[in-house]
């Protein structure tokens, strides 16, 4: 990403990363499994002198981020073309490039930015031979496409390009234009505990919530509009609900003893989450229609029933138990009944979620006093390590399920990084300054 | 030296009187203890003014102020050496049913965050129990867990993590 930005600067000279960005992205591993393409600059029309920012690099640092793509650096491109047609497939297939995007933006109206963009497969000839005759042929182009960005989405915009770019080489769907909250801790400041949300690569940076107390476990609607999150603001764990455009804010449990680890239904209309309200911790399910609670887990005193996670299809709720003496990953029906146990490697296995396929979970494992990320296979229950970091927890899965972010300690300091459930993949999310932890990946967004 | 240490020699330096405090009114303490009753009030006569009840008050509030417990890894068991010091916080409370007492369950940083909350809070039951079976009422203990969230040391290393495992006794008001 940093070097990307080093070969572009001959074009934007002022254009700055540092100046809205708090986490910086470190890609650390896996780059040898990426497939080379190449975004070239995109051709900009305007009447301000140059456009917000510079799609092609935000594109290619997306892709280049996912792990699957490693976009090639400006100073090595045979050519810029600006349209398909220009394209010389030769020259690029000589490079060893897969596939290029090229594109344009004009600026018809102020601030508003009509953006054009195509991919192009080099492998794909422009010609072919059709009834004897050479006739021009369009396969090599996988994408064409055009649409209109404001000032305000010009950045969003572009993740979303990268979005169609990734879907079209991969054929899963792209996870860029989505966003991350996480809790940073600066324990300098008056008000040493914020709630942040930013883009998927860590720019534009929104406060949703400070204070002088922790807060916890956020996690988002399935709408992406609000965030549910513990808040110690009175003192001890309660859960609040904060919309995220209107600032609305309600408290969802403040219950005698622990309010903790919500965790919403697939279709938005459920809070799964931990109350000790009864003795011990148990999950609870709460309507969010009739605000009614439904005990799901029934343990003995002493019991920690806790970090509920519904099933993709909503049918089933996971959750971490140490019924059993130490904390496994168990499943019971969203309807209630016995809960069966599902992880057996390892003596610690904890904060399970489900991948969006229901057929893996993600998860915190512990194995000989080690903390790592690490992803199970539901029907074989084979579980595959994904991380070499240390104290790693609080995973959270992009919603196509290509990557985990998590909190990890570095230097002496809590950070994020990632990692991509096929563990190829590993990244460092440094932050400017304070510790960061808590990270939530929002689902897909549609603007 | 480290704070856990300080509390133990706390502990053992507490005159025997306390000990006597604390037989006075417990139904359960054995015949030991009535013999300590014997000597304590043969050793103090050089000070008539106070009573034997406000030298052993005196002694129970310089045994409360060590307020912390501090658990193993991974643990909610509260350890024999503390005994002694709940019981000091059991005979001020049981005395005094007006008080108050939040008891504060922390974890180190080790596991996930919400696990520790609900460990916390077992950790400040265990705390919980013990001063029940000394007699104090149920209603003057609050427990309150902060999980991994309030390290007392906020390094990321084995000498912090068991600064930060513990319990503490906060009295209100």
């Amino acid at each position: 990403m940093k070097l990307l930005f080093k070969t572009l600067s001959l074009y934007f000279v002022s254009l700055s990363v540092s100046a809205n960005v708090d986490i910086d992205i470190i890609i650390e591993e896996g780059m040898n499994f990426a497939r080379p393409i190449a975004v070239v600059p995109f051709e900009y029309k305007g009447i301000a002198e140059r456009p917000p920012h510079d799609i092609a690099s935000v594109v290619a640092a997306d892709l280049r981020r996912s792990g699957r793509f490693n976009p090639m650096p400006y100073n090595e491109m045979p050519e810029h073309p600006v349209t398909h047609k220009e394209v010389n497939l030769e020259a690029w297939k000589k490079k060893g490039i897969e596939a290029v995007v090229v594109g344009k933006v004009e600026e018809l109206t102020p601030g508003q930015f009509t953006v054009s963009y195509q991919l192009i497969d080099v492998f794909k000839p422009k010609q072919k031979i059709e009834d004897g005759e050479l006739v021009t042929n369009q396969d090599y182009l996988l994408l064409n496409r055009s649409g209109v960005a404001s000032q305000q989405n010009y950045r969003f915009y572009s993740h979303q390009v990268a979005d169609a770019i990734y879907e079209a080489l991969t054929g899963e769907r792209g996870a860029f234009a989505t966003r991350i909250a996480y809790v940073t801790v600066d324990r300098t400041l008056v008000q040493p505990f914020q709630l942040y949300m930013a883009d998927s690569d860590g720019f534009n940076p929104q406060r949703i919530f400070s204070s002088k107390e922790a807060i916890m476990s956020p996690t988002w609607t399935p709408d992406g509009r609000a965030l549910a999150y513990v808040s110690f603001e009175n003192g001890r764990s309660e859960i609040y609900l904060q919309h995220i455009y209107t600032g609305q804010r309600d408290m969802i449990a403040a219950f005698p003893g622990i309010n903790s680890a919500p965790e919403f239904s697939p279709d938005g209309k459920k809070l799964a989450l931990t109350l000790s309200k009864d003795g011990n911790a148990e999950i609870y399910i709460l309507d969010l229609t009739t605000r009614q609670y439904r005990r799901l887990t029934y343990t003995t005193a002493n019991v920690i029933d806790t970090e509920p996670s519904f099933s993709p299809d909503g049918r089933w709720i996971i959750f971490t138990s140490d019924r059993g003496g130490r904390p496994q990953i168990y499943r019971v029906s969203v309807n209630g009944g016995n809960a069966e146990r599902i992880t057996f490697e390892g003596e610690y296995n904890a904060s399970a979620t489900y991948t969006p396929d229901g057929k893996s979970i993600i998860l915190v494992n512990r194995t000989n006093g080690v903390y790592h990320i690490a992803i199970q296979d539901i029907e074989t229950g084979i579980l595959q390590v994904l991380t070499d970091t240390m104290l790693d927890e609080s995973p959270s899965l992009a919603p196509n399920g290509s990557m985990v972010i998590y909190a990890t300690i570095h230097n002496g300091r809590q950070v994020l990084a990632a990692v991509s459930t096929d563990g190829r993949f590993k990244a460092r999310l440094p932050a400017k300054r304070g510790e960061v932890k808590a990270p939530a990946w929002s689902p897909f967004l549609l603007n | 030296m480290s704070i856990k240490g300080l509390g133990k020699n706390l502990i053992i330096t507490l005159p025997a009187l306390f000990l006597f405090a604390c037989s006075s009114t417990d139904t359960d303490t054995g015949p030991a203890t009535t013999d300590t009753t014997q000597n304590q009030t043969t050793t103090t006569p050089q000070q008539p003014v106070k009573t034997a009840e406000e030298l052993a008050a005196e002694a129970n509030a310089k045994a409360r102020e060590v307020r912390t417990v501090y658990f193993e890894f991974d643990d909610s068991t509260v350890k024999a050496e503390y005994q002694d010091l709940l019981k000091a916080h059991a005979w001020y409370l049981s005395r005094n049913p007006a008080v108050q007492i939040v008891v504060e369950g922390h974890c180190d940083e080790r596991g996930t965050p919400e696990y520790n909350l609900a460990l916390g809070e077992r950790r400040g039951n265990s705390v919980k129990d013990i001063l029940i079976s000394y007699g104090v009422s149920s209603s003057q203990i609050r427990v309150v867990s902060y999980g991994e969230e309030k390290p007392a040391n906020p390094a990321h290393n084995e000498s912090a993590w068991s600064q930060n495992r513990r319990a503490i006794l906060s009295y209100e008001g």
